[in-house]
């Protein structure tokens, strides 16, 4: 397809120190630059640039500094645990698996803060842990309960969250405005979403997360 | 190598057939000198089909004052030619289930063709001149040619799949698909329903749904199919915003004399009736 001079697209803005690999595009219809994550991966920018994904029973939150307009989007979820009830992650057995879910949060906000970002200032919106495939157990209700947890703890306030129901979303998130746009996708992506989700938790169950990390 | 869609439907020759009981209807209707008792012993021939089709017939679908408790009476009341619309559609998803996939559930994807088909038939009664069943059927249809491209070209298709999410679901899938094989979709199910010697009016609904200016015969039921695809997408996520779903060409309610009051109720009917009659004409074991 032959480019036209009259759409001819700015430059791409530097990604942040760290976030080189993540694939970027122009977005035509948002008419700005958009990052894809995928499960287990996170941006943060300080540009006027969006980063999407797509969920299933994953979480996706979206945090910036809402004086700076820095911030970025995570995508993780809580590997299995033997327990099953929603709030199984609060047992101190489980705590491996709710690392997964600390070390994506802390990423997220530490490399915000490391860019500028004032704790004071984060604003917090949450997506994601549906339930797409109907004849699983819930997992999704259970990366919920941890997220929620995860930010009352930390005293993170979050101001908009669509989460639960069974359909996947696509998010589409605005560090430098704050502005999200959720779709709940068709059934028809059901499965691509879920066997991305499914490689996701199979590479983490076989490279453990080691260590903690700081918060600052 | 490339394929085209007619490769892939001859490929899947021997793997789907048309169904049995819709072949011995069609060949009664076509014939002259057949009878009401001979299409309804035709019909009692398949005891299953016999059973869901007494159970559509005193469904909401058809909203008759009495109870239908006999063949030959749900044959006339229905109408021969309705009845052979309905044989289709009742079993098509059977034929289908010769080709699995790994992309889409048989649930999910009949799902969605029935919400469309639903719709379909809501739009076909306002509008005049216009089958409701043929319709409904059509809609049911319209997206066969999907099963075939995921039975045949796994991979490709998963790349179609990826695309349509990396662009943020702006992507049609049937431009994916053009990028990715060369052909979509309605050009596979088009080429299926050629080959089956479906009514032309089925044939170019499935054709040309996303194209609707190409569509030579049948334009107006054509334009109706593509709305009614939307209408199902909006029902299965349960939207009103039309920036959730792919935008229905504004030509199409031209053809069709219909306007966007039509969405609402269309999509509301569609999600109830869907619930009572998708057990009538899903995959019957």
């Amino acid at each position: 397809m032959a480019l036209s001079p009259l759409q001819k697209t700015p430059r791409m803005p530097l990604a942040l120190p760290g976030f080189e690999h993540v694939k970027r595009g122009w977005n035509a219809a948002h008419e700005c630059y958009a990052a894809r994550i995928m499960p287990g991966e996170y941006y943060v920018t300080k540009n006027d640039e969006s980063v999407y994904t797509t969920l299933g029973s994953c979480i996706s939150a979206c945090i910036r500094d809402r004086v700076l307009g820095i911030g970025g989007m995570n995508h993780f979820m809580l590997p299995a645990t033997d327990l099953t009830e929603a709030d199984a992650w609060k047992s101190a057995s489980i705590s491996a698996s709710t690392r997964y879910g600390n070390y994506a949060m802390e990423h997220l906000i530490n490399e915000i803060l490391r860019n500028g970002g004032k704790r004071q200032n984060l604003e917090v919106k949450v997506f994601g842990g549906g339930r797409i495939l109907a004849n699983m157990t819930d997992v999704g209700l259970r990366n919920i309960a941890f997220v929620r947890d995860y930010l009352k703890v930390e005293g993170l306030r979050v101001t908009s969250e669509d989460v639960g129901d069974i359909f996947p979303r696509m998010v589409v998130y605005f560090p430098a405005t704050g502005k999200v746009r959720v779709k709940r996708l068709r059934s028809l992506h059901t499965n691509t979403i879920a066997s991305q989700e499914k490689s996701y938790i199979e590479s983490i169950k076989a490279k453990p997360v080691s260590g903690d990390v700081e918060l600052f | 190598m490339t394929v085209s869609a007619s490769d892939l439907v001859q490929d899947i020759g021997g793997l789907i057939t048309l169904p049995d009981v819709y072949l011995r209807i069609n060949r009664l209707i076509e014939d002259p000198d057949s009878s009401i008792a001979g299409i309804a012993a035709a019909v009692s021939q398949d005891p299953s089909f016999t059973v869901r089709l007494l159970r559509v017939a005193n469904s909401a679908l058809y909203s008759f004052p009495s109870s239908i408790d006999t063949v030959t009476r749900a044959v006339t009341i229905i109408g021969t030619s309705q009845l052979r619309s309905l044989a289709l559609s009742m079993s098509v998803a059977k034929s289908f289930s010769g080709l699995p996939n790994e992309l889409v559930s048989m649930e999910n994807f009949w799902r969605h063709s029935l919400l469309c088909a639903l719709a379909a038939r809501h739009l076909a009664r306002e509008m005049r001149r216009c089958d409701p069943d043929a319709l409904f059927t059509a809609g049911l249809l319209h997206d066969i040619g999907e099963l075939v491209i995921f039975n045949r070209l796994p991979d490709q298709a998963v790349e179609v799949l990826q695309r349509v999410l990396d662009s943020q679901d702006e992507l049609p899938v049937y431009d994916a698909e053009r990028e990715v094989l060369g052909f979509d979709h309605s050009d596979v199910g088009g080429e299926l329903a050629r080959q089956w010697n479906l009514p032309t009016l089925l044939q170019e609904c499935i054709a040309h749904h996303h194209d609707i200016a190409t569509a030579q015969k049948h334009p107006r039921e054509t334009a109706l199919i593509h709305i009614a695809n939307v209408i199902a997408l909006m029902a299965e996520v349960d939207t009103l915003d039309p920036e959730d779903v792919p935008r229905i060409d504004p030509h199409a309610w031209e053809v069709t004399g219909l306007d966007e009051d039509v969405v609402e109720p269309a999509m509301r009917a569609a999600q109830v009736e869907v619930v009572e009659i998708e057990q009538l004409f899903l995959d019957q074991k």
